[in-house]
């Protein structure tokens, strides 16, 4: 049985590796060499180019699709818009939910007493585990996707926000309180800016988690829309490069949500007020 | 320097107890940081508290201030029991906790915000001490970027600003250099003649304390009781080189030495048993 002990939250410095390699002028050299690569085995027939469809073919796939000759036309701007709808949705919500359950836990006793068990169970319990009874209380609706985008992504929220309220200076509390802050400006103006570095941790790994379910959720859950449908309904008509295209779009926009939307608000908040934010 | 008497109105002026401790006790678990202290504060003057460190002068200003709660005896403000925390009371911590996300004016400018004043008068009465203090061009930083020396300035800003009855300093000169002291503490002690709030200033340094404060109460090393409280009677504005100063000086450094030396050689013999 394993129990999650929310006191002994690691700060989110250790929860994540150095990047395996420096910077982005090697790493992109990698990727394009790989490419290369790949694009050279599959035109010489070194591999199935059914199994392993050539770069250039998925990019063609990619273009048409996102055209007015697509089928249907525009699908895949389609896919992407109701994927990240869905997305942003969930993690809005775990982030309100997160936050404020993660501050009740980290600064009152019955909240603790309440959800620790709660989330000591839950939180192993994988996010897709939860859909056929998601499915059933909501049916095929985006509600179905949208509660397996919170599920996934607001434990990380509420783990990341209990240590930052446990490492907060008590002292800037005291000030506050002398000022004569009530509890809604304490809470508004001194714990959320102050627990913020952690509340951009929680974002980022919970939003990387919530991403892999919602891919997941769309192939069991989604009706018509969504790339985790589009990848499951290509796999239905083999359509190779469809499946391709998705995984790969799937991945730039894991990689952009992750770094360029949360690297933007963490360059404007956290970063501006020179607090490091933990990677 | 004579003495203007206008100038040395706020020891005359005083009037009733602002601040009263009697028995105050204060344990952390099984340590007992304070065991016995008591001491009657009147009403605009200007208090020094000095004693060997971790004797509980920090946590004496946290009573009063209404941070922590007494173990025992009792401490009042114009004659009620504190209860907790309020903007009567302006705090300068030792280490200035400013947050972080804010800039230099709106560290500042907080406590008034919060009281609900509007942002053009908070911003005018801020920039005053911003000015006296010496922060001027640095209204847009973020504290992450300003020395030490600064940081307490804006402390020190921070808790004037929003004009509290009572003024609590820990240390507030601690991290400034020696130039910018003499400066703060002139602004200080004008400040403290002009709008006679009550100050209780907690300072490590004998010199400063006779120089700026009607009384200096020397506490005992932990547990600490009032082992000293001695009264500075020498006008305002006071010139270091006055004979009587160097006399309480050495009065005082005398009582605190000797502190010192018992705290020691107590701490030695434990150390051998
Ligand atoms: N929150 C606390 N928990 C436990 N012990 C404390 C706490 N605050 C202060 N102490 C102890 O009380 C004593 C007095 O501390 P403090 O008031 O900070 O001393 P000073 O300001 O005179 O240097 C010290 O021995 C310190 O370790
Ligand atoms: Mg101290």
């Amino acid at each position: 049985m394993s129990t999650i002990d929310l006191a002994s939250a690691k700060p989110p410095s250790e929860a994540r590796a150095i990047p395996l390699l420096p910077n982005i002028g090697a790493r992109s050299g990698v990727i394009v060499a790989l490419l290369v690569l790949w694009e050279l085995a599959a035109r010489l027939g070194w591999i199935n180019a059914f199994l392993f469809p050539a770069p250039s073919n998925i990019a063609a796939t990619i273009w048409t699709q996102s055209g007015p000759d697509g089928n249907p036309p525009y699908a895949m701007p389609m896919h992407v818009l109701r994927s990240m709808i869905r997305l942003l949705a969930g993690i809005a919500l775990a982030v309100v939910i997160g936050t404020v359950l993660g501050v009740l836990i980290g600064m009152t006793r019955w909240a603790r007493t309440l959800f620790q068990p709660l989330i000591s169970i839950f939180m192993p319990v994988p996010t897709l585990a939860w859909t056929p009874v998601l499915l059933l209380l909501t049916g095929i609706d985006d509600r179905t996707t949208i509660i397996v985008v919170f599920i996934a992504a607001v434990f990380e929220v509420i783990y990341t926000i209990v240590a930052g309220i446990e490492m907060m200076n008590v002292k800037l509390f005291w000030v506050a309180r002398s000022m004569g802050a009530s509890r809604l400006q304490i809470f508004l103006r001194v714990i959320i800016p102050a627990i913020f570095p952690y509340l951009i941790t929680g974002m980022r790994l919970g939003t990387g988690y919530a991403w892999r379910a919602l891919i997941a959720a769309e192939m069991l859950a989604a009706s018509s829309l969504g790339l985790g449908f589009m990848i499951y309904d290509a796999s239905e008509y083999m359509s190779t490069n469809v499946i391709y295209a998705g995984i790969i779009l799937i991945a730039v926009l894991g990689y952009l949500l992750e770094n360029v939307l949360i690297g933007r608000l963490e360059a404007s908040t956290t970063e501006k007020w020179g607090i490091q934010s933990e990677r | 320097m004579s003495a203007d008497p206008a100038k040395v109105l706020p020891m005359n002026a005083r009037s009733k107890p602002k601040i009263v401790a009697k028995g105050v006790q204060k344990n952390f678990g099984s340590v007992v940081a304070m065991e016995d202290v008591t001491l009657s504060i009147q009403e605009r003057e200007f208090i020094a508290i000095i004693g060997p460190s971790g004797c509980g002068k920090s946590t004496f200003l946290y009573l009063i201030a209404g941070f922590e709660k007494p173990s025992g005896g009792e401490l009042t403000l114009n004659g009620k029991a504190i209860r907790g925390p309020g903007p009567d009371r302006g705090v300068v911590f030792q280490e200035f906790v400013l947050f972080p996300w804010l800039t230099v004016l709106r560290n500042i400018t907080l406590g008034l915000d919060i009281q609900g004043v509007k942002r053009e008068e908070a911003e005018e009465r801020a920039l005053k001490w911003i000015r006296l203090t010496g922060l001027s061009g640095f209204e847009n930083a973020y504290p992450s970027t300003l020395s030490g020396g600064m940081k307490q300035r804006v402390a020190i800003a921070r808790a004037l600003t929003y004009e509290p009855e009572v003024l609590l300093l820990d240390e507030p000169f601690g991290a400034l250099d020696v130039q910018t002291k003499n400066y703060m503490i002139k602004d200080l002690q004008n400040l403290w003649q002009e709008a006679n709030r009550t100050i209780v200033m907690i300072t490590h340094s004998v010199t400063e304390a006779v120089h700026m404060a009607d009384r200096v109460v020397v506490l005992s090393s932990r547990p600490s009781r009032v082992i000293a409280d001695v009264r500075i009677d020498v006008p305002h504005p006071r010139d270091r080189r006055n004979p009587s100063m160097h006399r309480y000086e050495d009065e005082i450094t005398a009582i605190l030495s000797a502190e010192v030396d018992k705290a020691m050689s107590l701490e030695r013999q434990i150390g051998l048993l």
